[in-house]
């Protein structure tokens, strides 16, 4: 059968042949077509993940808007293809394609990623592949797309900095515009690459890899991290908004033919946390703190409502119960959406009496669990992680859930955090415990039926960034037997116990903490067939540590050794607002079990308040 | 409070979509619209609107009806008109009706679908085309492996040859045939287009391609007359 197009090709004969077309239609209600004639620019806007986990993300609809509204910029999505459709797109030579156009992004401007979640960097080598697109940014030449990166994990960009030309760290609005603008005036110079990346290089918070040289020492720990001229930044500094108010948000979000991840309209109530959790990386890195004005959220929810006829909205932050106008927030969305059945879901909500009044006026299935995250089992070690919540809080608040009919509760745990021993495991079973234990004590009658608590283990990776970026992971052994232990210890018939295998975490942790010498082991990976990393039924492990042996580098070395405080890390170049000096004291800290005060009361110096934009920070 | 019954098509541009999907776009369309849906009472309020009888993954339709009900009574023009605003490209109202409120629903009357089928062949004359079709749909039986999807994708053979109406080669142009069918199609007996290809494959070992496979319409049988399914609402019982 012959076609007119490739275009056509693709739709009739790729689309009948894949489990879910519905991934690559591409034509969903409030896409945005252009006709690639009347453009400058063309941007693949790619999620190194499959469609439905990528449609999920607030970034990626914000940032695909923002470049949409330029009227000579046509920027497409491309997802990874689920591995049925890479197969008939290699068979018939089909080249990765943008989803609105289908038109193969090998001949576009720019083609950049969204950094998520380490285990999604084959996908990228793969996307690159499939594209045709040079996998090193040095066999590139003029006719080639720049591929550019940003996300969390661009703030580690090492592992990937022979493949990305440029990354882009911190938050993009308005970053990305003024890349574009500098690649305009380069387009119509007929400029070289090394020209334009030297360009991209003056805009704050770029971080052009080839413009910096990396030395290291006989035990193979970093030397120095130098920019090779000095017209070039020795620290890039993340690029954060000042002020969310008047901020970009779109008016309209793609709505998915299919069911996807998180089909809801997501509401940004504020960006950063203040509680200074010494694991989480998001705590660190999204600071600081700012808040959207009720009126203007309020105004928002109403556009996409209108524009895009979604039945819920979920408000998105890091700890929602921190936004200091919740109840009015909450109140306002309820009271005007009530008559047209518009849900309202508040996810990472700190439950506590005050919230679950919240939850049962908002949730529509309100029986349907709860999810606590106490993190650890023993108050020593929750003090060493600084999550400031006590045994008494959390039997408070489940306590409360179970006294207003809730008889299903999740608590989220973490093993393998640092100086953990066998007590503190101990303890995530006999707190655990204590929760079955204390719905017995609400009264048969006032209690609701059915008793399910599941308890979720993940395996602790420490991220750069975080006081623990020093820190050892765990080895896979020990993670194993703690979880064996754990697995015997909390035993019960109303407790389900989840936990995954650590051979994930281990990678993770290999890769978060990584240096330019795992550029080769994650080509080499690739080449070995590794892809969809976070995917159970493709995670290879054999053939990750094939790569390793292949390329002569030792895993262990990045997710199972000590640091030294004075240490070179191989992020040490990327300044992110809080400094090292608050990440040590906190490290210092949490080895003697000491806290830190949420900053929100009164500032405890983090750093954040220094960068450019100042004063962000009461 | 009003009930409406419309029909609208599944053109190529969303013939990609599964009958579930379809219903959310729907939902979505009217909630841009503002058309005064009414919803269901209870614990989890839905809107309350139903579909005809679903079609398979990849083929398109001029024939499909979704039946509303309303809070409050509007014009149907303008409703029809508001919902082509709202709808993505491919679907669209073609005409609609109000109905009783007692009506039957657009899926429980569905009995039969007609199909054009057009297929991509070569080295093979339409004449003996013609031939193959009609000694294919005379047959005693007509024996095919279906799958089972609710039953892990089992195979399980069946006998189609009470499922098809009738089947005739209506059009020919370079290689490209277009054959008409009628079959069972609702509660009673379903068989769909692709089947019926698979079977005629089978049967004439002819290397087929199918290029494109679109509902033409869809009929309830009230007194012995196949009617399509505005008229089966309109028609005196
Ligand atoms: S500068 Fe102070 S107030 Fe601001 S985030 Fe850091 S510690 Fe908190």
């Amino acid at each position: 059968m012959k076609y007119d197009n490739t275009r056509e090709f693709i739709y009739e004969e790729l689309l009948s042949k894949v489990e879910k077309p519905g991934r690559y239609i591409g034509t969903e209600w409030n896409s945005i077509h252009k006709n690639p004639e009347t453009v400058d620019i063309r941007f693949a806007f790619c999620f190194p993940d499959v469609y439905e986990v990528g449609m999920s993300h607030l970034g990626m609809k914000i940032l695909y808007h923002l470049l949409n509204d330029q009227q000579d910029i046509f920027c497409e999505r491309v997802f990874a293809p689920w591995p049925d459709m890479e197969e008939v797109m290699r068979k018939t030579g089909i080249k990765l394609f943008g989803l609105e156009s289908r038109d193969f992004i090998d001949s576009f401007d720019f083609v950049g990623f969204t950094l998520q979640y380490e285990m999604s960097y084959t996908n990228i080598v793969n996307m690159l592949d499939l594209a045709g697109i040079p996998k090193r940014s040095g066999e590139r030449n003029e006719g080639h797309p720049f591929v550019v990166a940003g996300g969390p994990c661009a703030y580690n960009p090492e592992p990937l900095y022979d493949i990305v030309d440029f990354f882009m760290l911190g938050e993009g609005e308005e970053q990305l515009l003024e890349v574009m603008e500098l690649y305009r005036k380069w387009k119509s110079s007929k400029g070289t690459r090394e020209e334009f990346l030297k360009m991209a290089a003056s805009v704050r918070g770029v971080y052009v890899p080839k413009f910096y040289k990396v030395d290291y020492n006989e035990d193979s720990t970093i030397k120095s991290i130098k920019p090779i001229t000095e017209d070039i930044p020795g620290k890039v500094r993340k690029r954060v908004i000042k002020n969310l108010k008047g901020s970009y948000f779109p008016d309209k979000i793609v709505v998915p033919f299919i069911d996807i991840v998180h089909d809801r309209i997501m509401l940004e109530i504020f960006r950063g946390c203040t509680r200074g959790c010494r694991f989480c990386q998001a705590g660190m890195i999204y600071r600081p703190v700012r808040e959207r004005e009720v009126e203007e959220l309020v105004e928002i929810a109403d556009r996409l409502i209108q524009s895009s006829g979604y039945e819920e909205i979920s408000l998105s932050s890091l700890s929602t119960s921190d936004f200091s106008k919740l109840n009015e927030l909450v109140e306002r969305l309820v009271s005007k959406y009530k008559s047209s059945r518009i849900g309202l879901s508040l996810p990472s909500l700190r439950i506590d009496s005050f919230s679950l009044k919240l939850v049962q006026e908002v949730q529509k299935v309100r029986k349907s669990g709860l999810t606590f995250a106490p993190e650890a089992g023993t108050q020593r070690m929750r003090d060493v992680i600084n999550k400031g919540v006590d045994e008494e809080d959390l039997l408070n608040s489940v306590g409360a859930a179970f006294e207003t009919g809730y008889s299903s509760v999740k608590l989220y745990y973490m093993i393998g955090l640092p100086a953990e021993t066998m007590e503190d495991i101990q303890g995530i079973a006999d707190l655990t415990f204590k929760v079955v234990d204390r719905y017995y004590r609400v009264p048969k009658e006032k209690r609701g039926k059915g008793l399910n608590v599941t308890a979720s283990a993940s395996s602790f990776v420490p991220k750069p960034f975080t006081p623990f970026q020093w820190e050892p992971q765990d080895t896979i052994n020990t993670l194993i037997e703690k979880q064996r232990y754990l697995q015997k210890a909390i035993k019960k018939k109303q407790i389900t116990f989840n936990w995954h295998e650590p051979y994930v975490s281990y990678m993770e942790a290999v890769f978060a903490r990584g240096d330019r010498r795992l550029c080769d082991v994650l080509i080499k990976a690739w080449e070995l067939g590794c892809k969809f990393d976070g995917w159970d039924q493709y995670f290879d492990y054999e053939a990750w540590m094939q790569a390793f042996k292949d390329t002569g580098a030792d895993p262990d070395f990045y997710a199972a050794r000590r640091r030294e405080l004075d240490e070179v890390l191989p992020w040490d170049h990327i300044d992110v607002g809080v400094t090292k000096k608050y990440l040590r004291g906190e490290y210092k800290k949490s080895l003697k079990g000491e806290l830190t005060r949420d900053c929100r009361t009164a500032c405890t110096g983090c750093g954040i308040n220094l960068l450019q934009e100042g004063g962000v920070c009461k | 409070m009003m009930h409406i019954r419309l029909k609208f098509t599944k053109g190529n541009e969303v013939k990609y979509i599964s009958h579930l999907d379809l219903m959310r776009v729907f939902q979505r369309a009217l909630r841009r619209t503002g058309i005064p849906i009414s919803y269901s009472s209870g614990f989890n309020p839905h809107m309350e609107i139903s579909f005809g009888a679903p079609l398979s993954l990849g083929v398109t339709s001029n024939a499909e009806y979704v039946d509303l009900k309303l809070a409050e009574p509007m014009d149907v023009r303008e409703i029809q008109r508001r919902l082509n605003d709202s709808l993505p490209d491919g679907i669209r109202i073609l005409d609609g009706i109000e109905i009783r409120e007692n009506h039957k629903s657009a899926m429980s009357v569905v009995s039969h679908s007609r199909y054009r089928i057009r297929i991509f062949m070569e080295n093979v004359s339409s004449d003996e085309l013609t031939k193959k079709i009609e000694e294919f749909a005379a047959q005693k039986e007509i024996k095919i492996m279906k799958e089972q999807p609710k039953k892990g994708f089992e195979l399980k053979e069946i006998d189609i040859k009470p499922l098809l109406v009738s089947m005739k080669l209506i059009e020919s142009k370079e290689d490209i045939y277009t054959i008409d069918c009628l079959l069972l199609s609702g509660s009673s007996g379903n068989l769909k287009p692709g089947l019926l290809i698979k079977a005629f494959k089978e049967f004439t070992g002819y290397d087929i391609q199918s290029i494109r496979i679109n509902r033409e319409q869809v009929y309830g049988l009230k007194n012995g007359k196949l009617l399509d399914l505005l008229e089966y609402e309109s028609a005196e019982a």
